[in-house]
């Protein structure tokens, strides 16, 4: 039984294959780390299973009975899919505290309408808000803060939606990319009690300790296939994984 | 079949106005990505400054026009280093670009009819004892020829210059990546000046034939801009070819349409065509 | 004391339409030059149903907000589709589109001649006097106010605002933002309907000319004035925009040239404001 599952996943931009034929399973309630030289078609895949963009070919299927060649962006919620963005993308120009309650309201238009004062998810919003350490600068606006801050705004928005149950798979793209190692720390323990609350996590990285420390399991992409996959101890020390990163 | 070589006659007329129009808009969104609004007011600026000066200082009607071009792209000039070359270097969205382009239009518009009134007049006594020819049945004046004859050598001139001479080179490459370009070494504002200079002269001249053709008021540089972007982005905003394509299109659809349909709803028509354009091809006819 | 009475009608038509187009541009970043298009036809339908039905006002203001609103919702359909400078342009096309129709179906609307002889409102009250009539767009623009705030202050509005951001990324945290942008769209477009209603009955005489592009243009200069996304400032931006023209106007500037300096005054507005101050006043929120 898997939580999502490519089944010869087909991407392609004007002729260039981002990804080819991609058949891959992510088991629920772990931590499934995706790997991969640059350009090997990591962030087209998060973007494709998040609705971002187009199926080409293939399918995606969600827990077993929902087989799906078109993902509607906005309906990749009602999935219980929710992910974080590499280049970041926040609401700039509102409020951090605002950011975290747009996730949280009402999403039918009448039922929004007639929602005042983010109604009762401030204190959820305030939770998710000091677990990353931004419920001092809730007042503020987003664009005001630095670069790790941002990061962490990211985490505590699908942290949000996880806490709510509104998300059980949770996609993190390159989530440590630039952080300090105490921000690090923070971000690792908190993907690590999303396992514990039984969601399951993809996690898109770089960073290969980070990876052996926390995925239960790899998945390795090359030029838009499969390229090995397995525990990470495994994994890493493949000499095709290996050659795969040097070689480009 | 009269009605049809005239219809033809006007739409080709029609198309080269256009494509004159559209000609100057898309050199410049070439270069700065964003829609100049205020392109219109350039070609009223060249009418009026040929009004001024055969009107008043009783100049000869070939050193006015002339002198109503370089005016014209002055101005275009004058555009870009007041108002948006500053808010480019502070990388503002295009949106700012716009509205602040729709601010000059609107106020320059205003200037001019402050000082001229809003009348409608014609350039020149020169239209009243002018040559007319007929073709299959269709008759078409001296001016019209003119623009006709016109707009072509000044797309084969456009041309020639973006594919044979350096400075079209640079302006290329501005069009692909003004990052990159600037990178390596072009100095893009002052390329860019010129592009604006070059591409509101175009304008004007279209404004001074428009002028000898039916008229001029101060209000005909949105009906002239709006009728150049359309054909930009029916053809393809960006390339040159595509907006003499599109302008054409645009001039029989428009001349033809209103064959069954009241002439006044032209502008309608336009922009239906744009709109259809858009929901179908957005990229145009012809893509980058 | 006339004049200043007819300055302070215009002044409170002004700020409904500048407060209703915040909406959909401050608040939803939908750069809409299409509001004066439903300010027309606002004014137009309230207008052939005075005159040509003899229904009551009131009656005929909802008339105007209906008609008004289904037009704005096929548009805004069509708008859907588009973003940033494309929209801007597009809706100015449909704003060209409603002037051809009103301009041309010269059956229904007169075409340039105008509608004259459109009569005040008699409900209860008689509003012939200016005087009443103040009071009544005064009401107006408190019942538009309040509704606008109720819509900005609830969860909608903040989904709004993030559409504003980022549209893309609002739709994977589920929701349907289509169906928002339409909706705020439509809601704007009746505020401006019920505007037009009030300037139909005002003025009692109406033309194409009063919902041109420069209109739209006009009304996006007040609230980029005011500041995007703020409601305040929308009143303060069509306060400032109807009466500084008319400062100039005793400032010796001759009425012959009086609609050329207002449009020349918008015109460097909107240029100064993006070159030095680009979220206006009161602004919440920079283009």
């Amino acid at each position: 039984m898997s939580a999502l599952k490519t089944e010869n996943l087909v991407k392609h931009f004007e002729g260039v294959m981002a990804i080819e034929g991609l058949s891959i399973s992510i088991e629920p309630g772990r931590i499934t780390g995706i790997i991969g030289p640059n350009g090997s078609g990591k962030t087209t895949l998060i973007n494709v299973l998040s609705g971002m963009l187009p199926i080409d070919g293939g399918c995606v299927v969600i827990g077993n009975t929902l087989r799906l060649k078109r993902i509607k962006p906005h309906r990749v919620h009602s999935y219980g899919i929710t992910r974080t963005f590499q280049e970041v993308r926040l609401f700039e120009q509102m409020t951090v505290l605002d950011n975290i309650l747009v996730v949280l309201t009402e999403r039918g238009i009448l039922s929004a309408l007639f929602e005042r004062h983010g109604a009762g998810h401030l204190k959820q919003a305030e939770d998710v808000l000091k677990r990353v350490g931004l419920w001092d600068k809730r007042g503020g606006l987003t664009i005001n803060l630095s670069y790790g801050q941002r990061k962490l705004l990211e985490i505590a928005r699908v942290l949000a939606l996880s806490e709510t149950g509104q998300a059980g798979i949770i996609l993190f793209d390159e989530p440590f990319a630039g952080l300090f190692p105490q921000m690090v720390k923070i971000v690792s323990s908190i993907i690590k009690e999303l396992k514990e609350d039984g969601r399951t996590v993809v996690l898109v990285e770089h960073n290969m300790d980070l990876i052996r420390e926390i995925s239960d399991h790899v998945i390795v992409m090359d030029c838009g296939n499969l390229l090995a996959e397995g525990n990470a101890k495994e994994v890493l020390e493949r000499r095709d994984v290996i050659e795969a990163y040097l070689g480009e | 079949m009269e009605i049809i070589s005239q219809l033809t006659l006007n739409s080709i007329i029609a198309g080269a106005i256009y494509t004159l129009m559209a000609l100057g808009f898309n050199l410049i969104y070439g270069v700065v990505k964003f829609f100049n609004l205020a392109h219109g007011v350039v070609a009223v600026i060249g009418g009026y400054t040929v009004f001024l000066l055969t009107g008043a200082l009783g100049l000869n009607l070939y050193l006015s026009a002339a002198a109503g071009v370089f005016f014209a792209g002055l101005a275009g000039y004058g555009f870009d280093k007041l108002v948006f070359l500053p808010l480019r270097r502070r990388k503002t969205s295009s949106m700012v670009l716009l509205v602040a382009s729709l601010g000059v239009f609107t106020s320059a518009q205003a200037i001019i009819a402050i000082f001229f009134t809003s009348e409608f007049r014609t350039l020149g006594a020169v239209s009243a004892g002018e040559n007319i020819y007929s073709f299959s049945g269709g008759v078409i004046t001296q001016t019209q020829l003119i623009i006709l004859i016109s707009g072509m050598l000044i797309m084969l001139g456009l041309t020639t210059v973006l594919n044979r001479t350096i400075f079209g080179k640079a302006i290329k490459a501005i069009n692909d990546d003004a990052e990159v370009a600037r990178i390596v070494g072009i100095d893009t504002d002052r390329i860019t000046g010129h592009v604006f200079f070059i591409g509101s002269a175009i304008a004007g001249f279209a404004g001074i034939l428009v002028g000898f053709d039916t008229g001029i008021q101060p209000t005909m540089g949105m009906g002239l801009l709006l009728k150049g972007v359309i054909a930009s982005i029916i053809g393809g905003v960006g390339n040159i070819y595509g907006g003499v394509l599109g302008s054409f299109l645009l001039g029989f659809v428009e001349n033809f349409g209103i064959w069954k349909v009241p002439g006044e709803w032209k502008e309608a028509i336009a922009f239906f065509l744009l709109i259809l354009f858009l929901l179908v091809r957005p990229e145009g006819i012809m893509k980058r | 004391m006339e004049y200043l009475t007819h300055l302070a009608i215009l002044f409170f038509i002004y700020a409904i339409l500048g407060v209703s187009l915040n909406l959909v541009v401050g608040y939803t970043g939908l750069l809409s030059s299409a509001h004066a298009a439903f300010y027309g036809i606002g004014a137009y339908a309230t207008a052939i149903a005075l005159t040509s039905l003899h229904i009551n006002f009131f009656l005929s203001l909802a008339a105007g907000i209906i008609i008004t609103g289904i037009i704005a919702f096929l548009i805004g359909i069509v708008l859907s589709r588009f973003r940033g400078d494309y929209y801007a342009l597009v809706s100015l096309g449909f704003n060209v589109i409603v002037y051809s129709v009103l301009l041309n179906w010269q059956g229904l609307t007169r075409g340039p001649l105008g509608m004259p002889g459109i009569p005040r409102p008699e409900f209860v009250f008689d509003f012939s006097s200016n005087i009443s009539f103040l009071i009544l767009s005064f009401l107006f623009v408190i019942v538009i106010y309040i509704i606008s705030r109720f819509l900005v202050a609830s969860s909608f509005g903040r989904v709004l605002k993030a559409i504003r951001e980022d549209e893309q990324a609002v739709q994977v945290f589920g929701y349907n933002t289509n169906y928002y942008k339409l909706a705020i769209f439509v809601i704007s477009a009746g505020m401006a309907a019920a505007a037009g209603s009030l300037f139909a009955s005002y003025i009692t005489f109406i033309d194409p000319s009063s919902f041109t592009v420069m209109e739209s243009v006009f009304i996006l200069a007040v609230i980029i004035l005011g500041g995007l996304s703020n409601l305040r400032g929308s009143i303060l931006g069509a306060f400032i925009l109807v009466l500084l023209p008319e400062a100039l106007r005793f400032a010796g500037f001759p009425q012959a040239i009086a609609a050329q300096m207002r449009q020349m005054v918008y015109g460097l507005c909107l240029i100064f404001l993006m070159l030095f101050r680009p979220q206006g006043l009161l602004g919440e929120y920079k283009l």
